[in-house]
């Protein structure tokens, strides 16, 4: 039996985003933006979708005169992502 | 990558390379810390040797707490540099770990020179000894063989500071840090510009 795909991380770019902080602690705007090559403007978005799912923590603050953007995934984010992955698992043919 | 729906090939192979791109990261400048620390603490070492051995005013020893302060201004330099490019940040569990290590190792290292204000006791020996233990420590955790052999050279070195007696074994303990911190930060970033 097929068990259904969260459909906010069933999307390349934030299912990129929860893989790569599930990895790491935490991780900027600019790191991000750079491992995906998603556009600035796309990115922000997908990051505040999951930020309103409670996957994501946002934090903003200043390197200097710089703003800064951290992303870490949260407790909610890491059970998304593990559900997602057995989910996954339903559809491998064994 | 753009807000497009995969298929769960797709997505697997989506999660693995994302994860193994962090697991592969090393980012540039990593011996940064290993040099600063360890051009600081020749330079000052250096200093307090040159200074006793030609005045025999024991007060010189007190610029060995320029080593932080002279760290600061480094870090400060570097810092103000790497600000003018955009620069990204990533904390890993690994980063979290050594910083840790290094916390304890400093704050203990710390410690115990101020008491060697109070108390006589083998100063040089102790600091090359713990510095020698968090330099290990910390290349076998980034599993990079240099760090970790001059960690453990360091800790052989530290010995040297009985054998060697007196003013002497500050250049004992010169010599350890540029051969426990210096070389091998410089390899770290070569090795992490390489990659």
């Amino acid at each position: 039996m097929f068990k259904e795909l969260n459909p906010l991380l069933h999307s390349e770019l934030r299912l990129g985003i929860i893989s790569l902080l599930i990895s790491v602690e935490e991780a900027d705007f600019v790191y991000i933006r750079q491992q995906t090559g998603a556009t600035a403007g796309n990115l922000s978005i997908q990051i505040d979708k999951l930020n309103n799912a409670g996957y994501v923590e946002v934090t903003k603050s200043f390197k200097g005169k710089m703003p800064c953007t951290t992303c870490r995934i949260t407790p909610a984010g890491i059970d998304a992502f593990e559900e997602y992955v057995d989910a996954l698992k339903s559809y491998i043919v064994k | 990558m753009e807000d497009k729906k995969l298929t769960e090939k797709e997505s697997l192979e989506l999660i693995s390379q994302m994860i193994c791109n962090t697991r592969n990261r090393m980012e540039d400048n990593k011996g940064i810390p290993f040099l600063i620390w360890g051009y600081s603490t020749v330079i000052v070492a250096l200093t307090v040797w040159y200074m006793v051995t030609t005045t025999q005013n024991y007060y010189w020893q007190w610029l060995w707490f320029g080593i932080p302060t002279l760290s600061y201004i480094a870090w400060l330099i570097f810092n103000a540099n790497k600000k003018k490019k955009e620069n990204p940040h990533v904390k890993t569990f690994v980063d979290r770990v050594i910083g840790h290590v290094w916390m304890v190792f400093g704050i203990s290292g710390f410690l115990v020179s101020i008491m060697a204000i109070i108390y006589r006791m083998p100063i040089l020996f102790i600091i090359l000894l713990t510095m020698g233990m968090a330099t290990a420590i910390t290349g076998l955790i980034i599993r990079f063989k240099p760090v970790a052999i001059s960690g453990f050279l360091g800790m052989a070195l530290s010995l040297l500071c009985f054998v060697v007696q007196g003013t002497d074994s500050i250049l004992v303990f010169a010599g350890a840090f540029i051969l426990m911190m210096v070389i091998p930060g410089h390899i770290l970033n070569n090795t992490s510009r390489k990659r």
